[in-house]
């Protein structure tokens, strides 16, 4: 067992910070992350094309950090998708390295190595707003080596709290840790039929069975659909997507059918439907499920988010001033129109 | 004894494709009927056995007789279960002083300030789809007579059966081609005290009704 491999079994902080260069789409953003989760167990996302791996404990049965780093390599390049990969004890450190490393490289910072590293460095490379980098110019400070030696509590002092984490990072003591952010699992539901359907009210029904498997899916994993997406595959046309923003987020199945309904039913007057022979219904954005008011004391509380969803829905159809609650102001006013307020539901 | 296990058999199956209860006997389902039916907490209640989710029901009569004070009435009911009511306000007669009178709880009424039939048809669509509302109130007033009438609902009528939600429509004018059961107002007498008008007593019968039965109430 060489140096590296004890550092990697004895728990030693690795990071290893995968920086994509070009153009980052979000399928290939996907894709990436979806190969490293399948590589390493902790696998986060710093920003879009940049993915951090925790590689603590993982010596033993991966190899040393510039180990697995060359293998994401190749991994990606199988792919054809050209990467650097940034090693060091700290993400933001290794995110630095990455960043600054040649496209297929593997560059590495051992544990002391970062201050050195980081004091040639702009001010820039540090998390600092424009304001404080300015007001640091002014004093001489222009790179991170410059703004090392200055006492922490003089930078707490004057600059606040941002800036003193800033600080902390120019001096080697990069305390993040990766948070791992699994791929999200796709939650789709396909359905195709024999007999062309071209009625709505067919369709709708058609569409329950689909869309009652999405909600079993969310349900299962606690999760509620914020963005609904259908395809609906046509026999005399292009197909039809059809995209809906569900408020309040839900996994019922006969909130998600009532949102296609209504996005069925917006279609311009006279717009024919088609001849409809399948359909794919995916929740292309989710958010975990949060509690409902089960109305213990109130036998239709729970409805309250349903009516609210109604409203917000009439409202975007009828605009300003259309949905309105009203309470009374003074009973006991002179004027009539005094007695009562109206206000906006929903705004 | 085979046929009783198929039956039960098939009960199961349409269970779990539709959800628990989905079949029951005719008397769970008439006692789930009652259960679920809201009161105005008048002497209409008696007239009307309660305002049973899913069903269509017009008042009709003439300006100032009463229709708007029972919807109010029949709102608060509903309210007591502690729902929400959505008000489609065509005739833009919707008085906040009055409802609460009434006892209704403005925070829990929506109201929609339509301007044209179209308009009224998709409130009252979207109110009766959704689980949201347990009473929907359609006010086409005589401000609004003009612009739609009862019979310019007919397209909202069929998604009301299988509604959470029971759908009061209130009009000057009976609906000529729609078959909605309908109530018809009838002003009977004012009421004064000291010698100043304070409010009025009105009749209210079944306009299909063989019988003559009314409910007599006031609005003061």
């Amino acid at each position: 067992m060489n140096v590296t491999d004890r550092e990697s079994s004895k728990g030693l902080r690795a990071v290893a910070v995968v920086h994509l260069r070009g153009e980052v789409s979000d399928a290939r953003h996907t894709k990436v992350l979806e190969a490293l989760t399948r590589l390493l167990p902790r696998v986060g996302v710093e920003g879009r094309g940049t993915f951090a791996c925790d590689l603590r404990g993982t010596g033993r049965l991966l190899g040393p950090p510039e180990r697995v780093g060359a293998r994401i390599v190749a991994t990606l390049e199988r792919v054809h998708i050209a990467a650097a990969i940034g090693i060091a004890p700290g993400p933001f450190t290794a995110r630095v390295i990455a960043e600054r490393a040649p496209t297929g490289e593997v560059a590495r910072l051992r544990e002391g190595e970062e201050r050195a590293f980081l004091a040639v460095l702009p001010l820039s490379t540090l998390p600092i707003d424009e304001e404080h980098r300015e007001e640091l110019a002014l004093l001489g400070i222009r790179n991170v080596g410059a703004f090392a030696v200055l006492g922490r509590g003089a930078v707490l002092d004057r600059f606040g709290r941002a800036v003193a984490a800033a600080h902390a990072l120019a001096c080697g003591e990069d305390a993040g840790e990766v948070h791992g952010a699994p791929p999200r699992r796709r939650i789709l539901a396909r359905r195709s039929w024999d007999a062309a359907i071209t009625e709505r009210e067919q369709l709708l029904f058609a569409l329950k069975s689909a869309l009652d498997e999405v909600s079993g899916e969310l349900e299962r994993d606690g999760l509620s659909a914020l963005r609904l997406e259908a395809r609906l595959e046509r026999e005399d046309a292009p197909p039809l997507r059809i995209e809906r923003l569900v408020l309040p987020p839900a996994a019922n199945g006969s909130a998600l059918l009532r949102s296609m309904r209504w996005a069925l039913e917006e279609r311009p007057y006279g717009e024919e439907l088609g001849r409809v022979i399948g359909v794919r219904v995916e929740a292309t954005e989710v958010e975990p499920s949060r509690g409902r008011q089960i109305g213990l004391f109130a036998a239709d509380g729970a409805s309250e988010e349903e009516a609210i969803a109604v409203a917000r829905y009439l409202r975007s159809r009828l605009g300003p001033g259309g949905v309105v609650r009203a309470h009374v102001s003074g009973p006991d006013a002179r004027l009539a129109e005094r007695e009562a307020e109206w206000e906006e539901v929903v705004s | 004894m085979a046929a009783a296990t198929a039956l039960a058999d098939a009960i199961a199956r349409l269970d779990v494709r539709f959800g628990s209860r989905t079949v029951v006997t005719a008397t769970n389902a008439a006692d789930r009927a009652r259960q679920r039916r809201f009161l105005t907490g008048t002497s209409f209640d008696r007239l009307s056995g309660g305002i049973e989710p899913g069903s269509a029901f017009a008042f009709v009569g003439e300006g100032t007789c009463g229709k708007v004070t029972l919807a109010l009435r029949a709102v608060a009911g509903v309210q007591r279960d502690g729902a929400m009511t959505l008000w489609v306000d065509g005739a833009r007669s919707f008085d906040p002083l009055a409802a609460q009178r009434a006892g209704v709880d403005l925070r829990r009424v929506v109201v929609v300030r339509a301007r044209s039939g179209d308009e009224v048809r998709l409130a009252a669509g979207a109110g009766l789809r959704s689980e949201g509302f347990r009473l929907v109130v359609i006010d086409l007033g005589p401000s609004f007579a003009q612009v739609a009438s009862i019979d310019a609902l007919a397209p909202v009528l069929p998604q009301v059966r299988g509604s959470t939600s029971a759908l009061a429509v209130v009009a000057d004018v009976p609906a000529m081609r729609l078959a909605i059961p309908t109530f018809t107002f009838e002003r009977v007498t004012w009421e004064s005290r000291h010698g100043r008008t304070v409010g009025w007593s009105f009749a209210v019968r079944r306009s299909d009704a063989a019988d003559r039965e009314q409910a007599l109430l006031q609005a003061i």
